[in-house]
This record gives structure tokens, sequence and C-alpha cells, in this order.
């Protein structure tokens, strides 16, 4: 008895002396805390206030987060629910009800399928969402820069909301779907642009980033490209580290949060403001290769019912008094 | 309800292995080294250490509560921390190995001391009586002696890091907890179960020859015990 | 990139330890990280308990305990995942109900294995000479069960209910993972947000979290168990407190 409460004291001081040891060895560097983004205040009830909103953690964070929301449009909900990156939980939760407001994304089958109602966004708090693929320098030689730049060019919104549904509501494998539509755009015939290229394709853990990332591969291969994916790796904080020790080569990406991940201070809001200011900030081993029109964007969405109620149409209207 | 989308019923998982099963298997393929090599690691570590605790006995409360107390840390916080500590790639298989590894030792440690332990000292008397070095003794009295409960502490070792293992999916290291945060993607317009069970019932066979294999290690290492219990 | 300073600033600011809007401070995650272990270990106590007493006492359906340690063959995360689909959808309205009903059940299912299998061990290592001399002095079988075996058997059951105790405190980590609150939180956010002074002292928060529940359970332990079973009033005392670890006693529940 006696030799293990000594041994439990032991511990719990051997914690200390390394969390002491700990504190003199690191090494400088910032970050801290996070930031506060109270600023609670509003001494009349907007519809805001009696709302809860859900989304991603970083959302409490993120410039055109909650602090975002405060700042552009004077929003404040009422509580917030850290929940996933407009995923099963976020969509979940705002079917059942248990937030009234999410965040989540534009191209996202449910919203037609449970009709939620998206916010519109006068002020431009969330900005262009280009897809393109974000590509290590040396794997981006003529061809396979040729080969990713048609498929830019010919990929629009409406085909990743129909990509979504054939992958997430219809279960089709993203694989298949991939080459679906290369074909469907004329796309699938084969070549040797790519050839002698080995590449690994990577992809976030969403669905509709995997079938882009299975799109850049099957069309890569068709050239004569040797290929390898490495799909669903986490979040953003994982596979751009993974881009920059080369783990993976290519990834498909969106414009306007990558360049909010390069550069924090980022004050672009349209297209091509974000691509130019994008194409200076991406650091030096990688590149972004050109822009398709399709859009994937933030947006704050309530269900009809809300809408209905407060005679919601845009953000700026939650800020109204109740 | 659970049968409401033909798709999504939980008896497709056989379907769903047979279309995506190159995927299934290299996800098994890593799962299985992920959670073995670890255990080898982690036993390879443990042995000196546990001979360390029961040789001095000081040692014992510091080292088996400091050891325990690695157990403590959340896995999800050790696999991220890991390219930091270590210099790895933030992909890198090696942080799952490594962190799995010291799980294994927090885990091993004690039971590696107590296994020494649990040699009778009259066994040690007549060891030493017979003229065997210190070295000796341990090498082929005690070890030996020791094996059916260093067997039991890998079979709970092996078993709970094929769980731990799942849970670097969520960070995206590819294993067979792929499938969980799959079937969660793929669960917004209602549950999709196939791969989620499947990743279940994999791990749990995984788990079961894992263990299966240390039990035949165990029998073929202590022959003596079957003699015995013959009689 | 790493910056172990940066930790202590984290944990050493007020500021994190408060509520604020729309985020809990280290204060209110301690008590919800406590509050999800606690029920679901209280819920595992009253289910392992019972049933390692009966098992052990009767020495029938010992298949039982095999089965329930099988359980732990199952991936903690599948679990969630599966649970959540399922009882997800069917809860409306406010609250954590959604989320906070699939996280209890799966850390239950974490906690109930260590303590029945060792509940079970324990009765079943009592020595048979005592348990016929409780007889012999006509003591019926439920008080010989309740006076002799467990009694005997509370420093086997303790190490169940500690082993069981650590686990679901670092485990209830992954209550954050489908949007519930606990230290889990930080380690989720700060990994979300690549705050690593915030992730890394949410772990070593759940770390010392564990630590001081078994330091009190260790304490709770001393207080309950009989001296003449613990072997404290010998001056030769019996390393019988290390011996009774779970794993080892492990085989003893599977064989």
């Amino acid at each position: 008895m006696r030799i293990k409460f000594v041994a439990v004291v032991a511990g719990a001081t051997a914690l200390a002396a390394v969390l002491a040891g700990c504190g003199k060895s690191g090494s400088s560097s910032g970050g801290g805390g996070s930031s506060s983004a109270s600023g609670s205040g509003g001494s009349s009830a907007t519809i805001a206030s009696k709302l809860v909103l859900g989304g991603p953690p970083e959302f409490k964070t993120r410039v055109d987060g909650i602090p975002g929301l405060q700042k552009t449009y004077n929003v404040t909900f009422g509580n917030f629910k850290a929940l996933d990156a407009g995923g099963p939980l976020t969509i979940g939760a705002l079917k059942n009800g248990q937030i009234d407001a999410g965040d989540i994304f534009t191209t996202d089958p449910s919203i037609k399928a449970d009709n939620f109602v998206v916010l519109q966004d006068p002020k431009n708090l969330y900005t262009a969402q280009n897809v393109l693929p974000l590509i290590n320098k040396t794997k981006a030689t003529d061809g396979v820069s040729k080969t990713l730049n048609a498929i830019s060019a010919k990929l629009t919104t409406d085909d990743l909301v129909q990509l979504n549904v054939d992958v997430v509501s219809n279960k089709q494998d993203p694989d298949t779907v991939a080459k679906q539509w290369l074909s469907s755009k004329g796309l699938g015939t084969t070549g040797t642009d790519a050839a002698g290229t080995t590449l690994t394709v990577g992809s976030a853990n969403f669905q509709e980033n995997v079938v882009l990332a299975e799109i850049y591969a099957e069309a890569l291969k068709a050239e004569g490209a040797t290929v390898n994916t490495k799909l669903n790796i986490g979040s953003r904080e994982t596979y751009i580290p993974g881009l920059q020790d080369g783990s993976i080569d290519l990834i498909p990406e969106y414009s306007g949060v990558l360049l909010q991940y390069f550069d924090k201070t980022a004050t672009a809001e349209t297209s091509d403001d974000v691509y130019s200011a994008l194409q200076k900030a991406v650091p030096s081993g990688l590149t972004v290769l050109q822009q398709s029109q399709a859009q994937d964007k933030d947006a704050i969405v309530v269900t009809k019912n809300t809408a209905d109620k407060y005679h919601l149409v845009s953000i700026a209207d939650l800020a109204k008094s109740a | 309800m659970i049968l409401a989308d033909d798709n999504s019923s939980p008896l497709k998982l056989f379907s769903y292995f047979s279309n995506n099963h190159s995927q299934v298997l290299s996800w098994l393929w890593s799962h299985a080294w992920l959670s073995v090599v670890p255990v080898v690691i982690g036993l390879i570590v443990s042995l000196p250490l546990g001979w360390l605790a029961r040789r001095y006995r000081w040692v014992y409360p510091p080292m088996v509560s400091l050891t325990g107390l690695l157990y403590t840390i959340p896995s999800i916080a050790l696999f991220v921390v890991m390219p930091s500590l270590l210099g790895t790639r933030i992909l890198d298989p090696i942080n799952v190995v490594v962190a799995l590894s010291v799980y294994t030792v927090a885990l091993l440690v004690r039971v590696v001391a107590d296994g020494l332990g649990s040699v009778p000292e009259e066994v040690n008397q007549a060891a030493t009586a017979m003229g065997l070095t210190r070295f000796q003794r341990l090498l082929k009295v005690e070890l030996p002696i020791a094996v059916p409960v260093i067997a039991a502490g890998l079979r709970v070792a092996a078993v709970s890091n094929v769980s731990m293992v799942a849970v670097a999916a969520t960070i995206g290291v590819p294993e067979l907890g792929q499938l969980f945060t799959n079937g969660f993607q793929l669960s917004v317009s209602g549950p999709y179960y196939p791969p989620i069970l499947l990743g279940l019932i994999l791990c749990v066979i995984l788990a079961l020859v894992l263990d299966f294999a240390i039990v035949l290690l165990n029998r073929s290492l202590t022959p003596w015990r079957r003699v015995v219990a013959a009689r | 990139m790493i910056s172990f300073s940066g930790v202590i600033t984290w944990l050493n600011d007020p500021g994190n330890w408060r509520d604020r809007v729309g985020q809990e401070g280290i204060f209110t995650q301690l008590l919800n990280h406590l509050q999800y272990s606690v029920v679901a270990i209280l819920i595992a106590l009253a289910i392992g308990l019972p049933l390692g007493l009966l098992i052990g006492h009767s020495g029938r359906a010992t298949f039982i305990v095999s089965a329930v340690n099988a359980l732990r063959a199952l991936p903690t995360v599948g679990l969630l995942i599966l649970f959540y689909v399922i009882i997800g959808p069917h809860i409306h309205g406010k609250g954590d109900a959604a989320f906070l009903i699939p996280t209890e059940i799966v850390l239950v299912l974490l906690a109930t294995p260590p303590i029945l299998a060792n509940t079970y061990a324990g009765v079943q290592n009592v020595e048979p000479a005592a348990r016929d001399a409780a007889a012999g002095m006509g003591m019926t079988s439920t008080q010989v069960l309740f006076r002799v075996e467990l009694p005997n058997a509370l420093p086997l059951i303790f190490s169940g209910l500690r082993s069981a105790a650590l686990q679901v405190i670092a485990t209830a980590t992954i209550a954050a993972y489908v949007g519930l609150g606990g230290l889990g939180r930080f380690v989720y956010d700060g990994l979300a947000s690549r705050d690593f002074p915030q992730m890394t002292g949410g772990a070593i928060l759940v770390a010392i979290l564990a630590l001081v529940v078994d330091l009190l359970l260790a304490l709770g332990q001393r207080y309950a168990v009989s001296r003449g079973v613990s072997g404290r009033f010998s001056k030769r005392a019996l390393p019988a407190d290390s011996r009774s670890g779970e794993v080892v006693q492990l085989e003893v529940a599977s064989a």
C-alpha cells in the first residue's frame, strides 16, 4: 500500500518536474492562446442572440468565422457549438434542431434535400473559393500542368453539386464517378503528356475533395503518369505539411481558404484578386495551377422554419432585433 | 428504419468489401503492422526496464508510476505531437508506431517486473546452488518462468493497439479506421452502415488473430506447462 | 515549430480558465470531462460489480466474463461513430443528448470489462479454505459472499476500477470528436486551428486529471480494504498490491 502511495506521489512530482523542464527548454515562438472574439455587448436582443450556431472548431477564431460575423455584420450568435467542417455532425445538428444555423458548404446536396436556406452574403465575408490544383513545383511539368488545366477549364459549380450527389447521396464509388465526369466532358482520352512523371495525389477528408482528387489522378494516369493516391488525409493542418515534406505531391484546393492559410492578413475577395494574391502567397516549393470557375464556399445556412420565422434572407438580417 | 435505404443496409457490407477489396485489404495490412510492430518494440524496451525495476527495488515505484503515467496521455494528442518531437513527417506511420510503442511500454514494464518477481525464491536458490551466474539465472530460469505473465500482458497490449491504431485515421493515417471516418462522411443523409460495420468486424478479427498468435507463442515457449498438465 | 513554453503560457493564462461567449473555459471543460467519465464509471460499476460477484460466487456462466472481455477488441472510434449514426437522427431539439448518449455507451463498454473481469477473478481467487471455514461457522451462501468473498476480492476490484477509470478519462477526450465538451475540446480545437499550445495543454490536463483520480481511488482503496487482506499490519509487507494488477489477472479471467 505504502509503496503504491509513494509511487503515485513520485509520479506526480516527476510530471511537475517534466513540465518545469519543458518550460525552460522551450524555444521561442509566438502563437499563445486564442484570440478573444468576445465583445458580446448588444443591449437590445438581436435575432442572432437567440440562435445557436454550429460549425468547425476553428470557426471560433477564424477571420471569417465568429470574429468576422461580428466585425462585418455586427452579428453575435447566442452560442457556438464546435462540430465539423460541413460534415455529418453539422448537417445532422441543423436538421434535428441542436443548432439553428450552421456553417456548411454551398455545394452540399443536403441544402436542396433538407430545404436549408443559404443566407446571402452581400458584404462578401466569404471570399471566392475556386477549385484549383495545389502542386509540388518539381512535379508541375508542362504535361502535368496541361492535363490539370484542361480539367479546371471544364469544371463548374453545378458539376461539384452533381459529384456530391453521386458520391454522398447515391453512395457511388468516387473513382467511378471521376471517370464518368471525365468522359462526359470529353477528357477521357489517353495520351502521353504526363509520361515519365510519378505523383502522389492526396485529398482532404471530405467526399467532394476525394472525387476531385480521383479526377486529377485518373486524368494523369490516362496521360501516362504513374499515380499513387493518399485520400482522406485529415484537414489542411495535416496535408499542407504533407505537401511540403513530399508525402503527397498534388491536392485539389479552394483558392480563398488556401490564401487564408498562407496569409492570415489577406483581404482579397473576388475570384481574380484571390487568385493573384494566392500565387504570391504560396510557399516557394509549391505552386497553384489555373483555377476553375467551380466554387465551393462557406455559407451560413438556416432551416426553412427558422428563415420563415425570423424573415431571414441575408446574414445582415440576423443583426436585427427579434 | 435500418433497412430503409437499400444501399445503406448493413448486409451490403459484403458487396462494399468486394467493390473496394484492394483498398480495404491494404488498410487491413497497414493496420496489422501498425499494431504488431509497437508490441515488438515495446517488449524489447520493457524487458530491461522491467528487469531494472525488479533488480533494484527502489526503482520499481517511480518506474511503474512514470510509465503508467504515459498511458493517461490521449492517443490523438500523442499522434499529433509526435512529428514535433521526432522531426518526422506529419503523415509518417512512424509517428503511430512510436506513440503506440510508448503505450505498450507503459503497459508492459510493470508486467515484466511482476513476472520476473513471480519466480519462487526456492527456485532461484536452487539455480544459484547449481552454479548459475546471475545472468544465466535470468535467462534460463526467471525469464522462462515469467513468460506466461508477460504473454498475458502482450495480449492486452496487442488488442488495445488494434483499437488505438484506428484513432489515427482521424488525422489521415491510412488504416482500417478510414472505414469509420469514410462511413461517417457518407452518413449525412442517413446511416451508411457497410464501411462502419466492415471496419468493426475486420478490427475484431485482427485482434483475435493477434491474440491467438500470442497464445500459441506462449505455449511453444513453455513446453513444461503441458507436461505438468498432462499428469 | 514546437514551443513548450507556449503550453505553460496557455495553462497559466487565467482567460483560458474562464468561460467566454461560445467558448467554455478550462474549469467548465474539466467538470464536463469529469462528469462524462464519472457517469460512465458508475454505470459500468452497476453492471460489472454485481455480475462479477454473482458469476464468481456461483461459478456459473463464466462465458459472460470472456464475452465481455472480447468487447475490448472493438475499436472505440468505430463504435462511437456507429452509435452516433444510429442514435443521432432520432434525437431532436436543443441539448447534447444526441452526442452524449453515444459517447456514454462507448465509455461504459470500455469500463465494464476490467471491472467485471477483476471482480470475478477476485472472488474466484478466494482461498477455498476461507470459504469452507465461513460455511463451517454457519454462514449462509449470501453471508459468505458479502462477508468473506467480497472483502477478499476488494484489492482486485479496486485495481479493475482504477484501470477502468484511467481508460475512461483518457478516452473521454474523443467526446469532442462528436461535438461534446470536455478537455478533448482543447485537443481538437487546437488541432483544427493549428494552436499547438492549446492542444498540448489540453492533453496535459487530461493526464493530470487521470492521475488525480487514480490517486483518490488509491486512497479509497487504502481506506476500504481490510488490513487483514492487504497485509498492512504485517511487518513483512507482501508485495500483494503490486501483484494484483489487472493485466496479470486477465489470464485467470479468460483462461
